[in-house]
C-alpha cells in the first residue's frame, strides 16, 4: 500500500513548512476524523502527516472582553474554562452537546473547525457520484438517503451537512480565526471563513494549503446577555444534531435590544441567522416575534424527501432557544 | 447423595466466574487469535446489488506487495454445497457463480502478509457488472412473493364469523423497519487446515452446525473439524448462520495451505451477518363490547434475501397468545436484493408483539377498557391452540405486580392528560406470551480425586453467563462449591450442545447436567463410604482417578409427547415516556419489568439479561433502522456513528422483577431468559406514545420526524 509518511512538527514555523512544502500533505491534530478519512474509509490520500498534537498552541487566555483560544485546546478543557462558564452558556453548552466525553478529551477547536462532513456517501469510496470529493461526479445523497444533512446552503451539487456544535455559537458570536502560514498571520471571521459548495463543493474553507489555524478569538457578550444552546436530536447523546440552534438576546424592557442566532443541523456551513437577529432586535420578546425570526431564517430550503422536516423542525428549534433565553 | 436443586447456590446473584478474565482483557475472543505462519484476508464485496459479473480481473491486486492469493468465481475452487440444519438455514456460498443477489455480497477474497496490504489489495481487484435494477422494498411489485413458506400458516373457528358478530372491531397495520444486530465484537474467522485437519477459530453462537456445514463443503468428515469459540464478542442471533466470511476464510486457508484470519470491518458487519428483517402486519381484532376477543386475524408480510428463506416465522405463536376461538395467520415473505436477513433476538415474537399488544392497546382504548384489564378477560388459563394445561405461567402475576409496581392505577386514561413542564407524558404497557427452543445436548460430566468435577460441552457463552450458571448448577447438584468445578465450552471436540439462542440452551444445557449429576451420584451413592465422604475420597478409597458420566436431554424432543403444553417466559412492561410535542423528542423515563422466566440459576444474570434486552427494545422502538439507499441497495447507514443503537443517557431507571416458580416441564424448571427482555417493549412504549400524545404510531422506529 502507498505509505503516508509521518512527521512530528517542532514548532509553529516548521509544522507550516512541512505542510506548505508537500502539495498532499495534512496537518493531524486530534486525529478523531482525519485518520479515519485516510486510513479507514480511504476517501483522502494524504502523502504526509504533520504531528502538530504537542506544538504549545493550548489554552485560553483573557484579555478584557476577549478570549483567545489556542487550536490545539481540547472541547472539554474549553467547556471546564471558567469564563465561558459564566459569560458564554451558549458556547459550554454547545460544546458538551458534541461527540462523546473520551472524543471531546481529544477532540481540539481547531480540528473541530475543520472536521468534514459526515455524510456517508462521501465517506464511501464505493460510491462514484460525490462532488465533494471528485468534482463533477454528482451528488448520490440527493437522490439517496438524507436525514443528517443539510437544507441551508445546499443545492443538488451537494447536501453535506457541517455537523459541528461548537461552530454554531461561534459563528453567532463573531468569533475570528487566526491563521498562519510562511507569508504571516491573518484573521478571518468565521462566518467568512467557510465557503457554501456552490459547484465547488470539494472546497470547504478559505485556508490555504499550508495553512494553520493557531487560535480562535472570542469576543464575552455584553453584559445583561442570555444565551443557550439548544440540540435536536433523537439519540439522547452521541448523535449529530438533527436541528440546533445557538441564541444571545438581551431583553430591554420587554424588546429585544441584543440578538445572536447560529444555526446546526441545517446548514452545509455553520449557520449565522442574519436575517432572524434583524427580525428580533427592536421587536417585542414574545413568541410571534420569535416565529418571526425563525421564518425568517429558514427562507428558501433546499430539500430532498428526507430532510423535508427539517424546515418546520428548525423553526421550533429557534423557537424554543429564544423562549427559553428571554424566560 | 441425590442430585436436588435447592437455593444453596442457584438461584444465587453470584459475580461471573469469567469476569475477572474478562475484565482484565484475559478472556480470548476470536479476533485475539493469532496463530503461528499466519496471514490475513481482506473481503472484495460488490458495488451492485443484482446482476451478474462480466469481469473481475485480479491482475492488480495480485501483484500487490504482499499478496498471496486473490480468490473469485473465477479461480475457486469448487465445493459441496452446504447442508440444510435445523433452524432451516442454508447458506448461498457465494464465488460459485457470477451471480449478486446484493449489494456488499461477497464476491472475492484477498490474501496477504499483513491486514493492511490485503485490504489495500482488495481495492484493485476490477469488477464490472451487468446490473439490474434491484428490488428493495417490501412493497415492490416485482418482488417474488412467497406464501406460507415455512407451513406455520393455523387457524381455528372461523375469524370472520368472529368478525361479523363483534360489537368492536380493529384493523390496523404495522411495520417495523430491519434492524442489524450489532454486537460489539466484529466477526472473525482464524481458519488452520493441519493436514487434512481444519481448526477453525470463528464467531459463532451455534459451533457444532458451523462443523458440520465446513465439514460437508469441504467433504472432510465431521471429526475432522473443529470449531473453537470460548469467548464471544455478543451475537444477539448473528451467530446461528454460517456466513460466506466463514466459507470463505476456510477456502482461503485450504488453497494456501496456512492460518487465514478474516476480521470483518463494522460497515461489512452491516450486510455479512444478517438482521432482524422489516415487515408489515395487518392485524385484524374483533371483540365483545366488554372487551372478550372473537376474532384475531393475523398476516404478515417479511422480508427475505433472493434464493434465501430464513426467519420471519413472526405469526408462528399468534394462537398462543389469548384465549380466543376465532384465530387466523398468514405468513408471506417478499425475496428482495437486500444482504440476507438473519435471526435477531426474539426473532418473530419481538415483531408479533408489537403488532399484537398495539391493536389491544387501540382495542381497549375503542371501548374504554383498562389495558391491564383487557388482557386479564382473555387471559389463556390453558393453552389455547393445544387446549393442554401450561407447564407454568405466571402471566397474571406479572400483569398485576407490575400495575402496582409502576403505579399504574395513577394513569388518567385520557391522551394527552399529563404533563410535566414541556414533556407530555405517557403511561403504555404490554403484555408477554414467549416460547423457547431448545435442540437435544450432550455434556461430560467427571469428578477427579481431588475433589474437583469438571463439566464439558460444545456449547458456547455468547455472554451472558453460560460459564457461570453451569458452573453453579454443577456444583449445586453435585454438593460441591463454586470454586470446585471447571467449566470447558466453546470447543467441538467436546459433546455436542445446541446453539446460544431461542432462550433454549440454559434450560437444554441444564437439563443434561441434571441427569450427567443424577448418574454420577447415583453411581456415588452405591459406592458411598460414608456419610459426609467428599468425592476425592471416595475416589482415593477405590483407587479411581475420575468418574464421568454423559448426560443428555432433548426437550424439543419431550415437548411433543408432553400431556403440559410447554410454556416459555412470560412477562408485563409497564413504560412510562416523555413527549416533546413542539420538538417531536420521545424519551423513556422509566420502565417495568415483571418476568415469568420459571426458576432462575442466578438471579444477577437474569437481570442483566432482562436489563440488556429492554435496551435492545428501546433501541427497537425509538432509534434502529438500517436504511437502505432505494438506488443502489447499499447500507447506507453502517457505522456505528450512523445506526442508532441506545447509548447510557437515553436509558432511564430499569426495574425488574421476577415472578413465578419453576416451570414443570423442564428438568432444573427454568424457561430460558435469553430473548424475552426485548419483547413488549416497543409495544409498551408506542403505547405510551399514544397515551401521552393522542398520536398512534404504528411504524417503528418512532424517530422525532414522525411525531412532528
Amino acid at each position: 500500500m502507498t505509505g503516508i509518511e509521518y512527521v512530528r512538527a517542532a514548532d509553529p514555523s516548521s509544522a507550516v513548512a512541512l505542510v506548505s512544502e508537500e502539495p498532499d500533505a495534512a496537518f493531524l491534530a486530534g486525529g478523531t476524523t482525519e485518520l479515519d478519512l485516510a486510513l479507514k474509509d480511504r476517501v483522502v490520500h494524504p502523502s504526509r502527516f504533520v504531528d502538530i498534537g504537542r506544538l504549545p498552541l493550548r489554552g485560553v487566555t483573557r484579555t478584557g472582553d476577549h478570549l483567545r483560544i489556542a487550536a490545539l485546546t481540547t472541547m472539554e478543557e474549553l467547556a471546564a474554562d471558567a469564563t465561558v462558564g459564566a459569560r458564554l452558556p451558549l458556547v459550554r453548552e454547545a460544546l458538551l452537546a458534541g461527540a462523546s466525553t473520551q472524543l471531546r478529551n481529544m477532540a481540539t477547536i481547531g480540528g473541530n473547525l475543520l472536521q468534514r462532513t459526515r455524510c456517508r456517501y462521501f465517506r464511501d469510496p464505493a460510491v462514484a457520484a460525490c462532488n465533494k470529493r471528485t468534482p463533477g461526479s454528482g451528488c448520490a445523497a440527493v437522490e439517496g438517503v438524507a436525514r443528517m444533512h443539510a437544507i441551508l446552503g445546499a443545492g443538488p451539487s451537494c447536501i453535506a451537512l457541517h455537523a459541528s456544535d461548537p461552530c454554531v455559537p461561534l459563528v453567532a458570536l463573531d468569533a475570528v480565526v487566526v491563521l498562519r502560514d510562511a507569508d504571516g498571520i491573518r484573521r478571518v471571521p468565521l462566518t467568512a471563513f467557510y465557503l457554501t459548495p456552490g459547484d465547488r463543493p470539494d472546497r470547504e474553507t478559505v485556508l490555504r494549503h499550508g495553512e494553520l489555524v493557531t487560535h480562535v478569538e472570542l469576543p464575552l457578550l455584553p453584559a445583561g446577555t442570555r444565551s443557550g444552546y439548544l440540540k435536536v436530536r433523537d439519540r439522547s447523546s452521541y448523535e449529530f444534531a438533527l436541528t440546533s440552534a445557538a441564541a444571545a438576546v438581551r431583553v430591554d424592557d420587554g424588546t429585544v435590544a441584543f440578538a445572536r442566532l447560529g444555526l446546526g443541523g441545517v446548514g452545509t456551513v455553520p449557520w449565522r441567522a442574519y436575517e432572524a437577529e434583524r427580525v428580533l432586535v427592536g421587536a417585542p420578546a414574545n413568541e410571534r416575534t420569535y416565529r418571526a425570526a425563525a421564518e425568517a431564517a429558514i427562507r428558501d430550503p433546499f430539500t430532498v424527501p428526507g430532510t423535508e422536516f427539517k424546515v418546520e423542525l428548525a423553526k421550533r428549534t429557534i423557537v424554543r432557544i429564544l423562549r427559553t433565553v428571554t424566560t | 447423595m441425590t442430585a436436588t436443586l435447592t437455593d444453596r447456590l442457584l438461584g444465587r446473584p453470584l459475580d461471573r466466574v469469567d469476569a475477572r478474565r474478562k475484565v482484565a482483557g484475559a478472556a480470548p475472543y476470536p479476533s485475539d487469535f493469532d496463530l503461528p505462519g499466519q496471514v490475513h484476508a481482506a473481503l472484495v464485496s460488490s458495488t451492485v446489488a443484482a446482476g451478474r459479473i462480466t469481469r473481475i480481473d485480479r491482475s492488480a491486486a495480485e501483484g500487490a506487495p504482499g499478496v498471496l492469493a486473490v480468490l473469485t468465481h473465477e479461480n475457486a475452487p469448487p465445493l459441496a454445497p452446504p447442508p440444510p440444519n435445523d433452524l432451516g438455514s442454508t447458506t448461498r456460498w457465494t464465488l460459485q457463480d457470477d451471480r449478486i443477489f446484493h449489494y456488499g455480497q461477497h464476491i472475492g477474497i484477498v490474501v496477504a502478509g499483513t491486514r493492511a496490504q490485503a485490504q489495500e489489495a482488495a481495492r484493485l481487484v476490477e469488477v464490472e457488472y451487468a446490473a439490474e435494477d434491484p428490488v428493495l422494498d417490501i412493497g415492490d411489485p416485482r418482488a417474488v412473493v412467497e406464501a406460507n413458506p415455512y407451513g406455520l400458516e393455523t387457524g381455528r373457528g372461523d375469524v370472520e364469523i368472529g368478525l361479523a358478530a363483534a360489537d368492536a372491531t380493529l384493523d390496523a397495520t404495522y411495520s417495523i423497519a430491519a434492524e442489524t444486530n450489532s454486537p460489539m465484537g466484529l466477526f472473525t474467522t482464524v481458519a488452520d487446515w493441519q493436514g487434512g485437519r481444519l481448526v477453525v477459530h470463528d464467531t459463532t453462537q451455534y459451533p457444532t452446525m458451523v462443523r458440520a456445514s465446513l465439514a460437508a463443503m469441504f467433504e472432510v468428515p465431521e471429526r475432522d473439524v473443529r470449531v473453537l469459540i470460548p469467548f464471544l464478542g455478543g451475537g444477539f442471533g448473528a451467530g446461528l448462520r454460517l456466513w460466506s466470511h466463514t466459507v470463505l476464510t476456510t477456502l482461503a486457508a485450504r488453497v494456501l495451505d496456512r492460518p487465514v484470519k478474516l476480521v470483518l470491518t463494522r460497515p461489512q458487519m452491516f450486510s455479512s451477518t444478517g438482521h432482524r428483517a422489516t415487515n408489515r402486519q395487518r392485524i385484524r381484532l374483533g371483540a365483545t363490547g366488554d372487551g372478550r376477543l372473537l376474532a384475531i386475524d393475523h398476516d404478515c408480510l417479511a422480508a427475505n434475501g433472493v434464493e434465501d428463506r430464513l426467519s420471519s416465522y413472526i405469526v408462528a405463536s399468534t394462537p398462543v397468545q389469548y384465549a380466543c376461538d376465532n384465530v387466523a395467520t398468514h405468513d408471506r415473505i417478499a425475496h428482495l436484493n437486500i444482504p440476507y436477513t438473519g435471526f435477531m433476538r426474539a426473532p418473530g415474537g419481538a415483531e408479533l408483539n408489537f403488532a399484537l399488544e398495539s391493536a389491544l392497546d387501540e382495542l381497549a382504548d375503542q371501548i374504554g377498557v383498562d389495558p391491564v384489564e383487557l388482557r386479564l378477560r382473555n387471559y389463556a388459563e390453558v393453552n389455547p391452540a393445544s387446549g393442554k394445561p401450561w407447564s407454568s405461567k405466571a402471566l397474571r402475576e406479572c400483569l398485576m405486580v407490575g400495575a402496582d409496581r409502576f403505579g399504574w392505577a395513577g394513569r388518567d386514561p385520557a391522551p394527552g392528560s399529563m404533563r410535566d413542564g414541556d414533556w407530555l407524558v405517557g403511561y403504555g404497557m404490554a403484555g408477554v406470551t414467549f416460547d423457547f427452543y431448545a435442540d437435544p445436548c450432550e455434556v461430560r460430566l467427571t469428578v477427579d480425586r481431588g475433589g474437583n468435577a469438571t463439566l464439558r460441552a460444545a456449547a458456547t457463552d455468547i455472554g451472558t453467563g453460560t460459564y457461570t450458571i453451569a458452573a453453579q448448577l454443577t456444583a449445586e447438584l453435585l454438593g460441591l462449591e463454586l470454586d470446585q468445578v471447571r467449566v470447558e465450552i466453546g470447543d467441538t471436540d467436546l459433546p455436542p450442545a445446541p446453539q446460544s439462542g431461542g432462550s433454549g440452551l440454559a434450560g437444554a444445557l441444564g437439563a443434561a447436567v441434571k441427569d450427567a449429576a443424577g448418574q454420577l451420584t447415583e453411581r456415588l451413592a452405591r459406592l458411598d463410604g460414608g456419610p459426609g465422604e467428599t468425592f476425592g475420597a471416595m475416589l482415593d478409597r477405590l483407587g479411581l482417578d475420575e468418574l464421568s458420566a454423559t448426560g443428555h436431554s432433548d426437550l424439543a424432543g419431550a415437548a411433543g409427547s408432553s400431556e403440559l403444553a410447554v410454556a416459555g417466559p412470560f412477562a408485563a412492561r409497564f413504560a412510562e415516556v416523555g413527549v416533546d410535542e413542539e420538538l417531536g423528542l420521545v424519551r423513556l423515563r422509566r420502565l417495568v419489568s415483571v418476568i415469568d422466566g420459571g426458576r432462575l440459576y442466578n438471579e444477577k444474570l437474569a437481570r442483566s439479561q432482562v436489563i440488556g434486552g429492554t435496551v435492545m427494545g428501546l433501541g427497537m422502538a425509538l432509534l434502529e433502522e438500517t436504511v437502505v439507499d432505494p438506488n443502489t441497495g447499499r447500507v447506507a447507514n453502517g457505522t456505528f456513528g450512523d445506526y442508532l443503537v441506545p447509548v447510557n443517557a437515553d436509558v432511564p431507571d430499569l426495574d425488574v422483577v421476577f415472578v413465578g416458580g419453576p416451570d414443570a416441564f423442564t428438568p432444573t424448571g427454568t424457561k430460558g431468559l435469553g430473548e424475552v427482555g426485548i419483547v413488549g417493549v416497543a409495544a409498551a412504549i408506542a403505547n405510551a406514545v399514544h397515551h401521552a400524545t393522542g398520536r398512534r404510531i404504528r411504524d417503528l422506529p418512532i424517530t422525532l420526524d414522525t411525531m412532528l
